[in-house]
């Protein structure tokens, strides 16, 4: 069985026509994972710009405590994502663009992980040139993952399904 | 009202950039872009008055706020862009409308926030005497601009002629 057909029996699952044909399970999934992606990235965003240089007189760890709401947005993310690949399995499989967004994200929790690890907690900890070269490529990689996330919905070459939004 | 929109949009470059290959997916990225930065700021100064990483100085994560406003003007700046190109889809679509209402409310509570209580917010040994007045505000602004999220991604469910507005 090759890949194609593969996709196309996971498309005439149950599940996958649920997502494809009920409004609300694929825009609820839509909305959610947009709502998470906003809370992550926003998080990182901060945390980076700080290591930067930004509001220098914010503490670190203090600022590392909204990693808690971080790893909630980040688990939200992972569930609607999974519902929406289950949606159009085919049309994100298919395409170089959706696996640019998940290594980027992947690399980016990465780093948000390493950041948290270094700071949270940890008040004595000062910040130094390997923190601030993570923070820069931490921003470069959600800003990747963000217009990937974007350009997906234009650059798909395969929509096996039959129903579409 | 769409005239004039679509006429702008013309003369000034955007509708042919929009209408490029690229155009519209390139201010979409921005768009939300703009979004992160306003919800890492504005959602974070937010989350603090509202009791959440108490050993912050409000004063001091006041300082992040200016990069919201950037990203805010980034969404002000596409999101004309995307009204001026496509106007008949946008100005009679209910999540559009609901968006801008959440927009109008969150900009109206900023406004009092700013008129009222910001000073006693930012001043530490006052922070204790608006503690409330600062947490409903909060709640609303952080409400208001998840709303704004929402209703942004219901754009493509609601659009026009499907799903006209109530009042169109």
């Amino acid at each position: 069985m090759d890949k194609l057909e593969t996709l196309a029996r996971l498309e005439e699952t149950p599940l996958s026509i649920l997502m494809r044909e009920s409004g609300i399970a694929f825009f609820s999934s839509l909305t959610l994972h947009s709502l998470g992606m906003a809370f992550v990235v926003g998080i990182n965003f901060a945390v980076a710009l700080r290591l930067i240089g930004f509001a220098p007189r914010i503490e670190i760890a203090a600022l590392s405590r909204f990693y808690v709401i971080h790893w909630y947005a980040a688990a939200l993310i992972f569930i609607s994502g999974t519902a929406l690949l289950l949606a159009y399995p085919a049309k994100a499989l298919t395409n170089p663009v959706f696996y640019i967004k998940l290594c980027a994200v992947v690399i980016a929790l990465l780093i948000s992980r390493r950041i948290q690890s270094t700071f949270s907690n940890k008040p004595e900890v000062s910040i130094d040139s390997v923190s601030i070269k993570l923070a820069y490529l931490s921003i470069a990689l959600w800003v990747i993952t963000l217009t990937a996330g974007r350009f997906l919905a234009y650059t798909h070459s395969t929509l096996l399904a039959s129903r579409f939004y | 009202m769409i005239d004039f929109l679509l006429n702008f949009s013309q003369t000034t470059g955007i509708y042919t950039f929009m209408n490029s290959s690229w155009g519209w997916p390139i201010a979409e990225s921005i768009h939300f872009f703009g979004l992160c930065l306003l919800i890492g700021t504005v959602g974070l100064f937010d989350l603090r008055m509202m009791g959440f990483a108490n050993e912050i100085s409000l004063s001091e994560l006041h300082r992040l706020i200016p990069i919201g406003v950037v990203g805010y003007l980034l969404n002000v700046i596409t999101g004309t862009m995307f009204l001026s190109t496509a106007p008949d889809q946008y100005l009679y679509n209910p999540a559009v409308q609901s968006k801008l209402f959440f927009m109008l409310i969150a900009g109206i509570n900023m406004m009092f926030f700013y008129a009222t209580t910001a000073a006693e917010v930012k001043s530490e040994a006052r922070a204790s005497r608006v503690i409330l007045r600062a947490k409903i505000m909060a709640a609303i602004s952080l409400s208001c601009w998840c709303a704004v999220i929402v209703c942004g991604r219901l754009i493509t469910y609601y659009r026009p002629p499907y799903h006209w507005c109530l009042w169109c």
